[in-house]
């Protein structure tokens, strides 16, 4: 009964070991990154980047899109790989695994364009 | 086991019944997880309010101050910190580090989960 928690975290039928391992490393990434979108978002940002002003000016400073850009993909991979297993984990037939895969990598490379481009806006109309 | 849901019989997934710990360790990593997928893609749309200049984007900020956008905050920030905790117990054990602690691991994280969302929901509610 209880004793099963001796259950682990192993790659699905359909997921594969690269996918597990990239959604886990992903996963120990993000605790990295979150902390750093944090502690720069909200303490050493003056305000708190609460207004459009101060949300260009923090991002004069070269590192914090390379920060964001970076934490956007990763996050985005580990979101679409964890919905990913729970669908699965429901045993669907394999036509529409094949066609909700491909939603997937629409939806992890249109979400990454769209939050390059973001980025790119917001640096490009410097301090206002 | 008796109380294992299958896509078919999807009413049993809300029959809290016989349920091991190992379990709700499991369904709360799912139901976070959900809900932090849900708050990326939210998040991704509304910070694009930034591309259409200074008012648009003040105005959505003055918006988000209102207290049930708090509320909601703290919910993102309570599954944050319990999806990001136990998920250390999940990876660990995944690559094969102190899987046959995992009960007594959940149990320690959760507790720091409870605590450190507690602080962080009474920072947000009170200290604004």
């Amino acid at each position: 009964m209880d004793a099963s928690i001796g259950n682990v975290s192993r790659p699905r039928s359909g997921e594969g070991f690269w996918l597990w391992i990239v959604k886990i490393l992903a996963g120990g990434l993000i605790l990295f990154l979150l902390g750093l979108h944090f502690v720069a978002n909200h303490l050493v940002a003056p305000e708190g980047l609460m207004s459009y002003k101060d949300v260009l000016a923090y991002y004069q400073n070269p590192i914090i899109p390379i920060i964001e850009i970076l934490f956007l993909v990763t996050v985005l991979a580990h979101a679409l790989l964890g919905f990913r297993g729970i669908i699965l984990d429901l045993n669907p037939p394999a036509q529409l695994l094949k066609l909700l895969d491909w939603i997937f990598i629409f939806a992890g490379v249109a979400s990454s364009a769209y939050g390059i481009w973001l980025v790119m806006v917001v640096v490009a109309r410097g301090t206002g | 086991m008796e109380n294992q849901a299958s896509a078919k019989h999807w009413l049993k997934w809300f029959d809290p019944r016989n349920r091991s710990v190992s379990t709700w360790a499991f369904i709360l990593n799912r139901v976070t997880g959900l809900g932090l997928t849900l708050y990326l893609f939210l998040h991704l749309m509304m910070l694009g309010q930034l591309a259409k200049g200074p008012e648009a984007y003040n105005g959505f900020i003055a918006l988000v101050k209102n207290p049930i956008f708090t509320f909601g905050e703290v919910l993102v920030v309570t599954a944050g910190i319990i999806h990001g905790l136990n998920g250390i117990r999940v990876g660990l054990a995944g690559v094969g580090i102190g899987a046959r602690y995992q009960r007594s691991m959940f149990y320690i994280l959760f507790l720091l989960a409870v605590i450190l969302s507690i602080y962080f929901a009474a920072k947000m509610l009170l200290g604004a």
